[in-house]
């Protein structure tokens, strides 16, 4: 139990479910955004700067939660993979590519509120201009690497044929594609100049509690929100509907679905349209 | 932020553990809330400063003497300094104590080797590592 000396004798091996290249490489990415989360939580009591009127501290917290929600999602449905996808080189190098990205980009993010700078749209300096476009890189990997696990898990046909392991294939890629679609048009700047606050005060100042979408305009990241938790609510749906009613569950995952599209496609057009998610 | 305050408890709490180290008995559970109370705690701590206060050093940096004593001009960055050599020469004290447990090391040569580190780290680890060296040879060949 010690870190001086520790053995590598496979305790920590099976925290769940067996072992894999893929498990251990996204539990390790987990453990290193956790490194990241303390220090970051106790910076956010001692430090009084800000960035656009919100203590500069919340969006590493965010993102560290965020990307390790993702990997913890990519181990717990790893197990609907067959034994020997779960070992496949693909499994594992899109788990590494996942697990390196999510670092280097909260990593960039812890940094840059530690140097009291924005990290996403900041382009003033050259370096922040390469970092910026290389988060864009990271970013699109941490979605392919998902993406590739939904499909594996579809060609795979060795988990039972359920809610839990539809709703896994469906939400891991189609919530993989709109988070694509979603966060790209964001961070793209084409159509809407400031990113992601359209109309209204750009800021998150006065935002919905926790998430701090914006009440007074429209906001981008609301559709991006709703299309990065697909990658939950379908498994978890799943799941339910298995346990609750089992003949129809599959055809509920497909609901399910379909209303998730909806409301992603939905809250991008209100958005766009430069009205607010909620008013509280 | 009243950093002489964490400074006397980073300290007091310090202090205590090499106390502990040098008289009290090896109790398996001392030695753990060393490592994984104290040390861990010191290390938060200086983490967060060091997120919190570095950057705002202006020519603050590690390639000059000038950089280095700018850095610790700063109160928080001097803090979070010295919590790094309370830290680290904790933490090699207790690789001192597992070592030196290991070779069955009388305690009464263990104590002045641990003040030795207490005091001036690599000092104590570099008379530990040769005080080991020349048991170890002379009781294989003597």
């Amino acid at each position: 139990m010690s870190y001086i000396s520790e053995t590598t004798d496979g305790r920590y091996a099976s925290v769940f479910g067996t072992d894999s290249a893929a498990k251990r490489i996204l539990l390790l990415g987990i453990g290193f955004q956790m490194a990241m989360f303390a220090p970051s939580l106790l910076a956010l009591f001692l430090d009084e700067r800000m960035v656009n009127g919100i203590n500069l501290w919340i969006k590493p917290l965010k993102f560290q939660l965020s990307l390790s929600l993702h990997m913890l999602t990519m181990a717990l449905l790893l197990p609907l993979l067959s034994r020997q996808w779960q070992e496949s080189r693909l499994i594992r190098f899109s788990a590494s590519a996942v697990a390196f990205s999510a670092l280097f980009e909260t990593a960039y993010i812890t940094l840059q509120s530690s140097r009291g700078r924005a990290s996403h749209y900041a382009v003033s300096t050259g370096f922040e201009a390469l970092m910026w476009s290389l988060m864009g890189v990271g970013a699109v990997i941490l979605v392919v690497g998902s993406f590739i696990q939904g499909v594996a898990i579809w060609r795979s046909k060795s988990a039972p044929n359920t809610g839990l392991r539809l709703g896994a294939i469906l939400g891991l890629t189609i919530g993989s594609v709109l988070t694509l679609i979603t966060a790209g048009f964001m961070s793209s700047s084409l159509v809407v100049e400031t990113g992601r606050y359209v109309a209204g005060v750009k800021s998150d100042v006065n935002g919905l509690p926790l998430v701090g979408w914006s009440t007074s305009g429209g906001d981008l990241r609301v559709s991006h929100f709703f299309a990065t938790h697909i990658m939950q609510a379908l498994p978890v749906f799943g799941m339910l509907a298995d346990r609750w009613a089992p003949k129809g569950s599959k055809a509920a995952i497909v609901m399910a679905t379909a209303f998730s599209v909806l409301l992603v496609v939905l809250t991008f057009w209100q958005a766009l349209q430069g009205r607010a998610f909620l008013v509280l | 932020m009243n950093f002489e305050l964490i400074f006397s408890i980073a300290n007091t709490a310090a202090l205590i553990c090499w106390v502990a180290l040098i008289f009290l008995p090896r109790w398996p559970f001392l030695l753990m809330l060393v490592r994984n109370g104290i040390i861990l705690a010191l290390s938060l701590a200086y983490s967060a400063l060091v997120l919190v206060y570095f950057f705002r050093v202006q020519g603050g940096g590690f390639s000059s003497i000038s950089e280095v004593r700018t850095l610790f001009m700063s109160d928080p960055v001097l803090v979070a300094g010295w919590l790094h050599y309370l830290a680290f020469d904790l933490f090699v004290g207790l690789w001192i104590v597992a070592e030196a447990q290991k070779i069955q090391m009388s305690r009464l040569i263990q104590g002045p080797l641990l003040v030795l580190t207490f005091m001036f780290g690599p000092a104590g680890l570099l008379s530990f590592v040769i005080t080991r060296q020349v048991f170890q040879r002379s009781v294989a060949t003597l």
